[in-house]
């Protein structure tokens, strides 16, 4: 569905991105993760045609987006970071435009809109103007402009930063919904772990420009390995040999102790039994992609709030 | 392509219906022009380098142009808030050509300065304004100004595009001075006397676009060779801003 090959973006010699690629198979929901500044908006203006690539190429549904650009929109649907709404026209307005600029007839067009105004919650709104919305009616909006054509490739850019947790939960529910109910393909960027983790099919990790890792979430995580155990000891004397007897290691007080599932459990816990420890603290730990950024870049992952 | 222009036209009208205050400042500033020019300076018109026009007649084309320069920043101006919205980006990511694209806001803000024409032409009948060559002046004399409305609306249009910038689009508007004063603006050529003003006035487009509106309007007869240089200077001005606008649009988005 989407197939990048050696995508690059340079501004004044530096490059913004840096000779990516990766593919995107239809029906899938593909995250593209990666902190503030790494060059996610950047590949999304360039496969969406908004700018011009520097170099390497991308084609969506067989569309190069460089030689095939009207094709290419018809087959996309776009919510970039801000929205993109003009704050004297009503929503209704707006929502009839974007039709007619698809190429609908004025019934059409009219009936799509109020078909959308109904599909995010803005049936009562449609008919005062867009500048009047508040923040989360705008995204909705934007979201509703995004769908008017039907498109088969949705890309979504950073489409909950700075959103509360609740409205997040809606707009994974949206995404979801359009990717079983339709078969929309999703192209998401996101700065959070844990969004790529809970909605994706498969990340890829962005880094200064340059792809790190690709994959499921449960294969990226492989890559670092198993869950293991996290023991704080009451007496902390003790974790030396703790540590050494399940082959650990240690952080500051937390025993770390690679695990293989319950069994290891068990013998973690016959083992403070034994001897008679008690544990302050005791968690089995997943591993997660926070864990694979560290591994792979040798910094923390930083979110921006 | 026409019908998405059309359909982009028609928004860029309703914004700007629905934003009063950008068009009428620049309407008082253009009847503003026409009442202070005829009142003060129609004494000259007696000079017989006029050959007996009445000055009213002679300086409508100024308040005409004049208009038509203020107020296509307006046009440039409706596209930056458009980028800063992020609604110009939307536009973009739809099917429609780059061109309509462009020529949606600079034909609302040619069919702006339309209606501002008829405005001062209205005025100008208030004052007593007749012209000697009938009807035909007057509509000749529309054509001009939708002519260079058009071009000057895309001028103001490509320089928004290429700065991004309400600043750099509202500063754009200065070129607004060279054009109006370095030109035949208030006296006919034969009446400049420094050498330089002369040639400013001869590479100034603005020359040509106010000459060929006083070719039909001073006189019985109308020239038709001055008239077809300025129709001329205003298509070609046109294309080339047309051309200018569209191949800007692409990566207009917020800085």
């Amino acid at each position: 569905m989407i197939e990048v090959e050696q995508l690059t973006k340079e501004y004044n010699g530096k490059k913004v991105v840096d000779q990516i690629s990766f593919h995107v198979k239809k029906g899938e929901i593909f995250a593209f993760l990666g902190p503030n500044g790494a060059g996610k908006s950047t590949t999304v203006q360039m496969l969406t045609t908004l700018i011009a690539v520097s170099s390497g190429h991308a084609t969506i549904n067989q569309y190069d987006i460089e030689r095939d650009q009207k094709n290419v929109r018809l087959q996309i649907g776009v919510a970039l970071q801000e929205t993109g709404i003009d704050n004297d026209l009503t929503g209704q307005e707006l929502l009839v435009l974007q039709g007619k600029l698809f190429g609908f007839s004025q019934e059409k067009a009219v009936e799509r809109a109020h078909e959308l105004l109904e599909l995010v919650g803005l049936a009562a709104d449609g008919k005062r103007r867009s500048g009047t919305y508040s923040g989360g009616m705008k995204r909705r909006l934007d979201l509703a402009l995004t769908l008017v054509h039907q498109p088969t490739v949705l890309f979504l850019d950073e489409p909950t930063t700075g959103l509360d947790p609740a409205s997040r939960l809606q707009i994974w529910t949206e995404v979801r919904r359009l990717n079983e109910e339709y078969g929309t393909t999703i192209f998401l960027t996101t700065q959070y772990l844990e969004e790529a983790d809970q909605l994706a099919d498969r990340i890829a990790i962005i880094n200064d420009g340059k792809l790190i890792a690709e994959g499921t979430a449960a294969e990226l995580k492989a890559m670092n390995g198993a869950e293991r155990i996290e023991v704080v000891l009451e007496d902390q004397s003790a974790s030396e040999a703790f540590r050494a007897a399940f082959s650990g290691r240690i952080e500051k007080e937390i025993v770390l102790l690679p695990s293989a599932g319950t069994e290891t459990l068990k013998q973690v816990v016959r083992y403070l039994d034994d001897h008679h420890l008690t544990a302050r603290s005791l968690v089995v730990k997943q591993p997660s992609l926070d864990d694979v950024f560290i591994q792979l870049t040798g910094q923390a992952y930083k979110e921006d709030k | 392509m026409w019908r998405e222009t059309l359909i982009l036209t028609k928004r860029s009208l309703l914004v700007t219906l629905r934003n009063p205050f950008s068009f009428i400042p620049n309407l008082i500033i253009s009847v503003f022009f026409l009442l202070v020019y005829t009142s003060g300076l129609s004494g000259i018109s007696s000079l017989p380098q006029f050959g007996g026009v009445d000055y009213l007649n002679f300086i409508l084309p100024v308040s005409i142009v004049s208009g038509a320069v203020g107020g296509a920043g307006g046009a440039g101006q409706a596209l930056v808030k458009d980028i800063e919205s992020g609604y110009f980006a939307r536009l973009l990511l739809t099917p429609v050509s780059r061109t309509a694209i462009v020529l949606g806001p600079m034909l609302a803000g040619m069919l702006q300065l339309f209606v501002q024409t008829l405005l001062i032409f209205g005025m100008g009948f208030l004052l007593g304004l007749s012209i000697p060559a009938g009807s035909a002046g007057f509509f000749l004399t529309i054509v001009l100004a939708l002519g260079f409305g058009l071009a000057f609306a895309g001028y103001s249009v490509g320089v928004a595009l290429k700065t991004r910038n309400a600043q750099a689009a509202q500063a754009g508007t200065l070129l607004f001075f060279p054009l109006i004063f370095l030109s035949t603006t208030f006296v006919p050529k034969e009446l400049i006397e420094a050498e330089w003003l002369k040639i400013a006035a001869t590479l100034n487009p603005t020359t040509y676009i106010m000459e060929g509106m006083r070719a039909v309007l001073l006189r019985e007869t109308i020239d038709w060779s001055v008239y077809t240089q300025g129709v001329l200077v205003a298509a070609v001005l046109s294309l080339a801003m047309v051309v200018f606008a569209a191949l800007n649009a692409r990566g207009a988005l917020k800085k």
